[in-house]
């Protein structure tokens, strides 16, 4: 089957955020998700974008970030590689529902959209892993 | 993004048009905190934000802690349905005070 697939390679500037959700919307969008969820999904990616920007290369905007973005049989592949400092297992932590503290909440979306996600250390650098299946209606 | 702001009597309007993500967050948070401590409510127009990421509710959730400690009231309108799915899901609509619309913000005063 043939499906589609996008690659971007962006520098870690804030700049590009805007461009990779543009181009990721339509995408959802196409695969066949509703507006909600696409805005959903967007979202959760570019969270985890952020993330990177943040942590891994504490806010300088010169680091290398590959993401790429595949539509798989049942949904949407999210994969990003960066060379920055690795995440923390220990720190990577979602906020607690109810709490007043502004911190863990780009964690808390992406685990909540995302059906699984995983970060993974690499030779190649940090491997960050995010799925999300398109439901079909019965 | 952009950011302008008016006065409506004891109340002090913040409007804010465009995405508010980790680029620009930073920008909307020294504005609020700068604009807090000189009125007795600080009301939040965010009908014309087009996105909102977690950056962006951090910050809400800063200056409404802070606007507690300087007990000040700080109240949002205006909310778009794409702006209200990101903070049901970051599980935070129920700790701001939300209206619809800028009277009735204003009215908090």
């Amino acid at each position: 089957m043939t499906t589609f697939q996008v690659k971007f390679t962006m520098a870690s500037d804030t700049r590009y955020l805007p461009v990779v959700r543009g181009a990721v919307g339509a995408l959802t969008a196409a695969i066949g998700w509703d507006e909600a969820e696409c805005r959903a999904i967007v979202l959760a990616l570019d969270e985890a974008l952020a993330n990177i920007i943040r942590h891994a290369y504490h806010g300088r905007s010169d680091g290398l970030i590959e993401l790429e973005c595949r539509e798989s049989a049942d949904g949407l592949e999210i994969s990003t590689l960066d060379t920055g400092e690795p995440p923390d297992p220990s720190r990577i932590c979602a906020r607690e529902v109810g709490s007043d503290k502004p911190g863990g909440l780009g964690t808390l979306i992406i685990r909540d959209v995302m059906d699984s996600v995983s970060y993974h250390r690499t030779e190649s650098g940090n491997r960050f892993l995010a799925v999300k299946r398109l439901r079909k209606e019965p | 993004m952009t950011i302008s702001m008016r006065d409506v009597g004891l109340a002090k309007i913040v409007e804010v048009d465009g995405d508010v993500d980790l680029g620009t967050s930073g920008t909307l948070r020294r504005t609020l905190f700068a604009a807090l401590p000189q009125t007795s409510v600080l009301a939040l127009n965010l009908a014309a934000i087009r996105y909102i990421d977690s950056s962006g509710i951090a910050t809400l959730i800063e200056v409404l802690n802070d606007s507690r400690r300087l007990n000040k009231q700080f109240v949002l309108f205006g909310l778009s349905t794409a702006v209200e799915e990101v903070f049901r899901l970051t599980h935070v609509l129920r700790i701001f005070r939300i209206v619809q619309t800028e009277q009735e913000a204003v009215g908090a005063a």
